[in-house]
C-alpha cells in the first residue's frame, strides 16, 4: 500500500511537527523546527516564543506540533521552559524541555530570560531558528539582522545601504555564560544539525542551538533555493558552523573551498542595492562583507587543510540508501 | 480528519493534518526516470546507472543481471568496446568519467569465474524456430535474446568455432582467447543449437533457411576486403590488412619487411601495425585520413579506435600520419619501394556535404618496402545476392528488418550503417543482435517491436553539491618491455576496485535513495516507503500538502524530480 496518507502513520522517523502548518513555501525555519523535532524524539516539551513559528504551526483550534507545546509571550520562552524544567524536576521526570524562539525573540527581547536561564543552569535545550529579521510582522531588522541587509526598518537609501550594524555575535555572550554546551547548525547540513541536536539533548544542563534558517519572504529569494543559499552561507564563511564547550571552541566545520560572497548576496533580494550600478558604496559593502567572511574564516580557523569527510564539501555528500545512521 | 474542539479548548497534536496545504500549489513534483548519457551513448543499450546502483548496494551478481539483460558478453566488450558512454559521462564534467569499461569487465570475469546463470524471461516457451547466420557479436546476440525469450534457435557458422572477428581478427593482447571461449561457451550453452562449418550460399540456401525457419537473422559481417589501387596501380604481391592479421592469429607468423606503410584508420591498420612492429619490423607507418583525438579534429573525423590502443601503439613504436592519403605508389619494377603521401581533411562542399580535399603542394615521401591496404570490407556477396542488390551492406531499419522480406532481418557489420563513431564496434553488433531478436518476437506474436527511450539527463540538472571530488581508479597496463603477442595488455580492477569505482557514479537521471527530498521537505510532504514505490523510488510525494516550493527538486543530486505545472 503506497497510499500517502496511509504510510503517512508508519514513517521511519519520529514526526514532531506534522504536515498542514502554514510555513510559506520553501520556509526554512519550518524545515529547522522539523529537523529538531525529530531528532529530539517525543519525550520533550517545547515552549516557543511569538513569531512565525509559533503562528503557523498552531491556527487554533489546530495545531502541527505531535508533542506537548506551550506559548505564552515573545519575551518569556526561556523563562517558561525554565518553570517547566523545574517543575518537572519536582516531580522527578526526565522529559526533556526545548524553548524555541526566533531571532527577534531571542537576541532581542527574550534576551535576559535566555541569559538568566543559562545562568541558573536550567536542564533545556534552547534552539533559537534564525531567520535574521522580524519576519512574523513584516521583516523589521533585529540585532541578528546582518550588515548591509535591507528591512522595511532598514532599507537602503542616501544615507545608508541597509542594515548599519553588525550582526550581534550571540554565541560569544552564551560562551561567556559557561554553559556545557552551544552551538550553530544550518538547515543545508542537516545530518550535523542532528548531530548537534542530539548531542544537545544527552547533556543534564543548559544547551543552546542556533540554526541557520532562510526566509524566502524575508530574503527575497525563491522557496526552491532556500537549502542552496544557506549552504552558501556556510561556505562564504558568513555564517560559521561551531560547537563550544564551557565557552571554548571545540570544534568547526572547515570550509574546503571558500566561496566568495557575492555568491551568497546575489541570490537574494535583501542584499539587491549591494548590486547597484554607479553606487561606489555597494561594491565597498560587498567587500566588507567579504571581509566579515575572512574574518570568520581566520578567528575560527575555518580554512581545512585537506579533505575532510566532515567539511563543507563532506558533510552533504550523498550515499545509496540515506545517511548513514551515526 | 475532523477537528474536534477538546474540553480544555486546546488544539490535538497533529490536527493541522485537517487543512491540506497542497491547494496552495501550481506547481508539482513528479519522479522521472531519465536516460543517463552512459546509456544513452551505449550501442548496445546498456543502462550502466542501473547495474552501477547494484554494484553500489554490494550485489555483483545482481548487477551482472541487469547488465545481461542488454549485452551477454561483458567480459568481451569490457575488454574491446571503445567505450562511448565513457566519453558521454556525465561525471567527465566533474572530474573523470567512471571507469564502466573496467567494471563491466569484472562483472564479466565474475559471472564466468562463480558460472552465474543467464536469467532467462519468465515466459511460455514458444514453438517458433528461428535461424541465425553468422556466429559473431551479432548472431550471438539476436540468438541469446530469442534465447531468453525462449524461443528455439539454430546458429550457422561457415568456421569450426563461434566468434567471428572475436577469434579470427582482435589480437588475443586486447582480447584472451580463453576469454572468448568461456563467455561465448557460456551463451551457446544457454540452448543454442550451434552448426559449425555451415555457409550460407555452399551448405545451406537463404530460401532454404526462409522455408524451414519462421525467421532468418544475417549477422554475417563484412568479410570481403574492400578493392584497393593507387591510381590503378598495386603492387605485384599485394597483401591486405585483414588477411594478414587473420592469417597471423591462426599460422603465427607474417612478412617482416624493413619499413611497412599500412593505410587506412580502423582497428585493423592499428592492430596490424603492433603485430608488425613486435614482429621486428623496424619502421611501421600509418597512413589515416582520419585525424588523431585532439582539438583540430571534429568529433566525426577520429581515428575510429579505442584511444587507449592508440596511445599503446604510439608508445610501441607506431608512427601515425593522420589527415593524409597516399598519392602514388613509387615502384622499382612491380616492387614497392615508396609512397607520396599528401594532405587532406574532410571539409564540407557547396551543399554542405563532407567530402575529404586535398591539398597540393603537400606532398611527402615514405621509403618503405610494403604497403598493405586496411580500408575496411564488404559484405561478401556469395548466397546474399537477393538482400544486397548489388550493394556493398544489407539496408535495415533500426530493428534490422529488411525492407519487403517479411521475416528477414540483419545486424551488426553486414548491416548498412549510417557510419558514426560507433558504428562497426562489437557492442553495435550486440545492439543490432537485441534490437532484431525483439523485432522477431514482435512479428511472431503479432505485436508492434517497441525500444523504450527515456528523455536525457543534461548535466545541468544534477546539484552538484552532493557529490565530492574522487579519483578515477587507475587500471594496470603490461610495461612496454614486458608486451608480447600473447599476454594481455590491459588489466582489469580488484573487486574493492569496482566496487569503489562503482560508488562514484552519480546516478544520473534515477533516484540513489539518498533521502534528502525526504529529509529537505519542510512540509513533510515525501513520504517514504520501505518497498518499492510505484515508480520504482522509495519515496510519494503527498500532494495533500506539498505546496509546491521544489525544494525537492533542486536538492535532488540526480535530477530525478521535476516540478511540473499543477493539473
Ligand atoms: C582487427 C579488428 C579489430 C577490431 N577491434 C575492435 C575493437 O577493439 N572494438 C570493437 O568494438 N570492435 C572491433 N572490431 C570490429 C568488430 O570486431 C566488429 O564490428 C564485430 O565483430 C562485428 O560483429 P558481426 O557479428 O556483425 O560480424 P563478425 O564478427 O564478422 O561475425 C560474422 C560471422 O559470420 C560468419 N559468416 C560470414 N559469412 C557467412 C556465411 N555465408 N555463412 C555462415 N557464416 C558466415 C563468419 O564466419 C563470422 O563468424 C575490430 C575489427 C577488426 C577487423
Ligand atoms: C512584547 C511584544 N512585542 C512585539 C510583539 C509583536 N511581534 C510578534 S512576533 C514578532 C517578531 C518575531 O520575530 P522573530 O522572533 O525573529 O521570529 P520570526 O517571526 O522571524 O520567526 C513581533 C515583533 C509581541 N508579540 N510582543
Ligand atoms: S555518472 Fe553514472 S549515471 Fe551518470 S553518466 Fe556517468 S556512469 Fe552514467
Ligand atoms: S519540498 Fe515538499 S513542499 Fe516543497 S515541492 Fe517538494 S514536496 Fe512540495
Ligand atoms: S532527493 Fe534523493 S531520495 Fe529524493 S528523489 Fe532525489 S535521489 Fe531520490
Ligand atoms: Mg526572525
Amino acid at each position: 500500500m503506497t497510499e500517502p496518507a496511509s504510510l503517512r502513520s508508519r514513517q521511519p522517523r519520529f514526526r514532531g511537527l506534522e504536515a498542514g502548518h502554514r510555513a510559506c513555501q520553501g520556509c526554512g525555519e519550518a524545515l529547522a523546527a522539523r529537523l529538531v523535532t525529530e531528532s529530539a524524539g517525543p519525550d520533550v516539551i517545547l515552549t516557543n516564543a511569538t513569531g512565525c513559528l509559533e503562528v503557523f504551526t498552531t491556527p487554533w483550534p489546530q495545531s502541527a506540533w505531535r508533542v506537548p507545546w506551550l506559548h505564552s509571550l515573545f519575551e518569556n520562552s526561556a523563562a517558561i521552559a525554565s518553570g517547566v524544567e523545574a517543575a518537572l524536576k519536582a516531580q522527578g521526570r526526565r522529559t526533556k524541555v526545548i524553548a524555541m524562539g526566533g531571532d527577534g525573540g531571542t537576541f532581542d527581547i527574550g534576551f535576559q530570560a535566555l541569559s538568566g536561564m543559562l545562568e541558573r543552569m536550567h536542564n533545556v535545550l534552547y534552539v533559537c531558528y534564525d531567520n535574521e529579521a522580524y519576519m512574523n510582522t513584516g521583516i523589521q531588522r533585529s540585532s541578528s539582522t546582518p550588515h548591509a541587509a535591507m528591512t522595511t526598518t532598514s532599507p537602503p537609501g542616501k544615507n545608508r545601504m541597509g542594515k548599519r550594524h553588525m550582526k550581534k555575535d550571540l554565541l560569544s555572550i552564551i560562551a561567556a555564560h559557561h554553559v556545557p554546551y552551544a552551538a550553530s547548525a544550518s538547515v543545508a547540513y542537516p545530518q550535523d544539525l542532528r548531530r548537534k541536536v542530539r548531542r544537545a539533548m544527552e547533556i543534564e544542563g543548559p544547551t543552546f542551538l542556533l540554526v541557520h534558517s532562510p526566509c524566502p519572504l524575508g530574503w527575497g529569494h525563491d522557496g526552491t533555493l532556500s537549502i542552496e543559499i544557506a549552504r552558501l552561507g556556510v561556505q562564504t564563511g558568513l555564517f560559521p558552523l561551531i560547537e563550544l564547550e564551557r565557552g571554548e571552541v571545540a570544534s568547526v566545520m572547515p570550509i574546503r573551498n571558500p566561496v566568495p560572497v557575492v555568491e551568497y548576496l546575489k541570490r537574494q533580494g535583501r542584499f539587491r542595492h549591494l548590486f547597484s550600478d554607479g553606487d561606489h558604496r555597494a561594491r565597498e559593502e560587498r567587500e566588507h562583507l567579504q571581509a566579515l567572511a575572512d574574518y570568520n574564516i581566520e578567528r575560527y580557523g575555518l580554512k581545512g587543510d585537506g579533505d575532510d569527510p566532515l567539511d563543507t564539501d563532506g558533510a552533504d555528500t550523498v550515499r545509496r540508501g540515506g545517511p548513514a545512521r551515526t | 480528519m475532523p477537528v474536534t474542539m477538546t474540553r480544555g479548548a486546546f488544539a490535538l497534536p497533529g490536527t493541522s493534518l485537517a487543512f491540506k496545504t497542497g491547494t496552495w500549489r501550481n506547481t508539482r513534483p513528479i519522479h522521472t526516470h531519465a536516460a543517463a548519457p552512459c546509456h544513452g551513448a551505449c550501442p548496445a543499450g546498456e543502462d550502466q546507472q542501473e547495474w552501477l546502483a547494484r554494484l553500489q548496494e554490494g550485489r555483483p551478481r545482481e548487477a551482472w543481471e541487469a547488465l545481461v539483460a542488454m549485452n551477454p558478453m561483458p567480459a568481451v566488450t569490457g575488454r574491446v568496446c571503445p567505450h562511448p558512454c565513457e566519453s558521454a559521462c556525465n561525471r567527465g564534467q566533474y572530474d573523470s568519467p567512471i571507469a564502466i569499461h573496467g567494471i563491466e569487465r569484472w562483472l564479466g570475469d565474475e559471472a564466468i569465474r562463480h558460472n552465474w546463470a543467464y536469467p532467462l524471461l519468465d515466459v511460455p516457451v514458444r514453438s517458433q524456430r528461428v535461424a541465425v547466420v553468422g556466429a559473431g557479436p551479432a548472431g550471438l546476440s539476436a540468438a541469446y535474446h530469442l534465447l531468453r525469450r525462449r524461443y528455439n534457435v539454430v546458429l550457422f557458422d561457415a568456421m569450426p568455432e563461434a566468434g567471428g572477428l572475436l577469434r579470427s581478427a582482435i589480437p588475443p593482447t586486447r582480447l584472451p582467447r580463453d576469454v572468448v571461449d568461456k563467455e561465448l561457451g557460456r551463451i551457446l550453452a544457454l540452448g543454442i543449437e550451434f552448426r559449425p562449418r555451415t555457409a550460407l550460399g555452399r551448405d545451406v540456401s537463404l530460401d532454404q533457411l526462409r522455408s524451414e525457419f519462421d525467421a532468418v537473422f544475417l549477422g554475417v559481417g563484412a568479410g570481403k576486403s574492400r578493392h584497393w589501387d593507387v591510381d590503378g596501380a598495386v603492387p605485384a604481391d599485394l597483401h591486405e590488412g585483414l588477411g594478414m592479421l587473420k592469417e597471423w592469429l591462426v599460422v603465427g607468423a607474417l612478412p617482416t619487411p624493413n619499413a611497412v606503410v599500412i593505410h587506412g584508420g580502423g582497428n585493423t591498420a592499428v592492430d596490424l601495425a603492433r603485430v608488425m612492429r613486435r614482429a621486428g619490423v623496424k619502421d611501421v607507418h600509418v597512413v589515416t585520413a582520419s585525424g588523431l583525438p585532439g582539438p583540430d579534429t571534429e568529433p566525426d573525423d577520429v581515428l575510429n579506435v579505442v584511444p587507449r590502443e592508440l596511445e599503446q601503439a604510439v608508445e610501441e613504436g607506431v608512427v601515425f600520419h593522420p589527415h593524409r592519403t597516399i598519392n602514388r605508389l613509387i615502384m622499382r619494377g612491380s616492387k614497392v619501394v615508396g609512397v607520396e603521401m599528401v594532405r587532406l581533411k574532410k571539409l564540407p562542399d557547396g551543399r554542405g556535404r563532407k567530402s575529404r580535399v586535398s591539398f597540393e603542394g603537400t606532398e611527402t615521401v615514405l621509403h618503405v618496402d610494403m604497403v598493405v591496404p586496411a580500408i575496411g570490407e564488404v559484405v561478401d556477396p556469395t548466397g546474399m545476392e537477393s538482400v544486397l542488390h548489388g550493394k556493398d551492406y544489407i539496408k535495415t531499419d533500426r530493428f534490422g528488418r529488411i525492407d519487403g522480406q517479411a521475416g528477414l532481418f540483419a545486424g551488426g557489420d553486414a548491416r548498412d550503417w549510417l557510419k558514426g563513431l560507433t558504428g562497426g564496434t562489437v557492442s553495435a553488433a550486440i545492439g543490432d543482435g537485441r534490437r532484431a531478436a525483439e523485432a522477431i518476437d514482435a512479428l511472431l506474436s503479432g505485436r508492434e517491436a517497441v525500444e523504450p527511450v527515456r528523455p536525457p539527463i543534461r548535466y545541468d540538472r544534477l546539484n552538484l553539491a552532493y557529490y565530492e571530488n574522487r579519483p578515477r581508479i587507475p587500471l594496470p597496463t603490461l610495461e612496454l618491455e614486458k608486451r608480447n603477442d600473447t599476454d594481455e595488455i590491459e588489466g582489469g580492477p580488484s573487486g574493492a576496485q569496482a566496487l569503489a569505482e562503482a560508488n562514484r557514479c552519480f546516478s544520473c537521471g534515477n533516484c540513489l535513495a539518498c533521502d534528502n527530498c525526504w529529509t529537505l521537505c519542510p512540509d513533510n510532504a515525501v513520504v517514504k516507503t520501505t518497498e518499492l514505490a510505484s515508480d520504482g523510488s522509495h519515496y510519494v510525494f503527498d500532494y495533500d500538502y506539498c505546496k509546491g516550493c521544489g525544494l525537492c527538486a533542486k536538492e535532488c543530486p540526480c535530477g530525478y524530480i521535476d516540478m511540473v505545472p499543477d493539473e
